[in-house]
């Protein structure tokens, strides 16, 4: 037997905690019912709590933005997510683990400073200067400008510096002494071992990079290699507002990157916190 | 062959080859825009962009100097930012405290994960949402003020309340990452520390207080410097929903950068960021300090 003063307790806790979940969710809800309902219908009941009707005919309607099909946008953020995930995670697993290795060498420490200094410097106007870099090296307007710009942050990183830091010394050795080249330990050895923090650091840079927007926006010459979000800050700057477009833009932007968060939410809510606090 | 010893640092050559894109990647995208960037910061507006630019020494430095848009834009940066750091880390701390009490049992990981969405949702999405529920006539917040006959919200409409409304929303984007990271850490607390407070008859405040915070001090501190880089940088959530109005009062100082590029004004706006840079990086020395490692979400 409970005690009143503590289920009164247990109440206010979760009294508490189930407001503090619905102010979190209620957004998404409200943005998933007004995709479905039209301007008109939610102008009349904004609160509304499900659609008159379950159509999808919004669909028809957000089928060109701005000139550009929609199906050419959700395949710009398909493509280039993957695209800078991939490279990213190769270049940075095997970058963060060569300075591991080698963190006295004073070249490879400067660059490690020089690397922290960069994510530093507010990526909101970093992305004029490259722009003009853009501009010099040719790559402006085009696929390979944006995934090469996305494809190296600052979690993925620091997860994989974290983990190289903690791999014991004795594999290297072992390996070292059965006479393996590093390109052998690197292949063999390290990066089979890597795969549970390359998993991880995919899962979060997938999800970073899906949300990007403003270095594709400024590296674009033309909607054509726009994604989901940049479409959809088109759609809700536009005069003349299609409301429910807005929504329903909104729910494809938000919607694959919520269910793939679901499906890894341990392994993201730990990575992207991991190493803030240590044990 | 030696064995049992610890063999000698390997020789650098290879790992050049596994240094190299990464590398490339970074001092390409990375160094030397922000090279440029402080190089444009001394040269003149108009020639910029062109290869003979212009040295005009610290003369866009005065120019912000005098600029009483840039002091008010600094000033309210400032403002808004400690506000917000300080309400993201007392409901972050709060909310992890509660969640991993003993009043809480079930739902634990529904709660955590709710929390933790908005901070994975696309934040052009999120903040595109928030606008339209703060809206007069669409938005859910007014109509649902108006049928409890409560006075209405002016959300972004207003100058009074729209520091406030923007604050919300970004700590809705933000805040679960900080309690996760409170989380993290109250789950390292030594509960033997607080089977003996509560032995010796502590309250829940001395508990909090005494116990509970000290060990607390790693998340705090890392949160603080995160939540501090964040918000000095605030950016999207104006570039979406206010625009810097109404009447400048969400004109931040990377949204007035920012204006200053799109009106061709490269001089000036480099050197607002080389100064929001300086900030950043002097803080980030500072936490440095206290062996915070600094990575930014």
């Amino acid at each position: 037997m409970m005690r009143p003063a503590h289920l009164l307790l247990r109440g206010l806790a979760y009294g508490t905690a189930l407001l503090v979940t619905f102010v979190c969710l209620y957004p998404f809800f409200w943005m998933l019912v007004s995709a479905f309902r039209t301007s008109k219908a939610i102008l009349a009941s904004p609160l509304r709590p499900w659609p008159e009707s379950l159509s999808l005919s919004v669909l028809s309607e957000l089928a060109e933005i701005g000139g550009t099909p929609l199906w050419v946008y959700a395949g710009n953020s398909v493509l280039i997510t993957t695209a800078s995930t991939v490279l990213g995670i190769l270049v940075t697993a095997v970058g963060a683990y060569a300075l591991v290795r080698r963190p006295d060498f004073w070249l490879f420490r400067a660059f490690r400073l020089g690397f922290l200094a960069t994510i530093m410097y507010p990526y909101m106007l970093l992305v004029i200067p490259v722009y003009i870099v853009m501009y010099k090296i040719g790559l402006l307007g085009s696929y390979t400008g944006i995934v090469l710009f996305l494809a190296v942050g600052p979690i993925q990183f620091f997860l994989f510096e974290q983990f190289f830091q903690t791999m014991p010394k004795s594999v290297l050795e072992a390996a070292v002494v059965d006479g393996a080249t590093e390109w052998q330990i690197l292949f063999r050895v390290v990066l089979p071992m890597a795969m549970p923090v390359v998993a991880t650091a995919a899962i979060i840079t997938f999800l970073l990079n899906w949300s990007q927007w403003l270095p594709i926006l400024v590296v674009s010459k033309s909607p054509a290699t726009y994604t989901l979000p940049v479409a959809l800050l088109n759609l809700n700057g536009e005069l003349g507002v299609n409301f429910q477009g807005i929504m329903a833009m909104s729910v494809l932007t938000t919607l694959p990157v919520i269910l793939f968060f679901l499906l890894a939410q341990r392994r993201v809510m730990s990575g992207m916190t991991a190493g803030a606090v240590k044990g | 062959m030696p064995t049992g010893r610890r063999p000698a640092a390997p020789p650098v050559g290879v790992f050049w080859w596994f240094v190299a894109p990464f590398a490339l990647l970074t001092l390409v995208f990375g160094v030397w825009p922000i090279v440029l960037a402080v190089q444009t910061s001394f040269t003149a507006s108009a020639t910029a962009l062109q290869p003979n630019a212009k040295w005009v020494g610290w003369a866009n430095y005065a120019v912000l100097w005098s600029d009483p848009i840039f002091a008010n834009a600094l000033q309210r940066t400032l403002l808004y930012t400690g506000l917000a750091v300080f309400s993201t880390i007392v409901a972050a701390l709060l909310y992890a405290l509660l969640l991993q009490s003993v009043w809480i049992g079930r739902g634990r990981l529904f709660f955590k994960v709710a929390v933790f969405l908005p901070v994975v949702t696309p934040d052009i999405a999120g903040y595109v949402v928030w606008r339209w529920l703060y809206d007069q006539s669409f938005g859910a917040i007014n109509t649902a003020l108006d049928a409890l006959g409560l006075p209405l919200f002016g959300g972004i409409a207003s100058t009074s309340t729209v520091l406030g409304a923007v604050m919300v929303a970004e700590l809705w984007h933000h805040v679960g990452f900080y309690v996760v990271i409170f989380w993290a850490n109250l789950a390292l607390c030594d509960k033997g520390q607080s089977e003996a407070a509560q032995m010796d008859g502590a309250n829940a405040w001395q508990h909090f207080w005494h116990v509970l915070l000290p060990q607390l001090r790693p998340a705090l501190l890392v949160n603080s410097v995160y939540a501090l880089i964040q918000y000095l940088k605030t950016f999207t959530v104006v570039a979406v929903m206010t625009k810097g109005g109404p009447n400048e009062t969400t004109n931040f100082v990377s949204y007035y950068a920012y204006q200053l590029f799109d009106q061709g004004r490269y001089g000036e706006a480099t050197a607002m960021a080389t100064v929001l840079f300086a900030l950043i990086l002097l803080l980030s020395a500072l936490a440095m300090h206290f062996q915070v490692r600094s990575r930014l979400p």
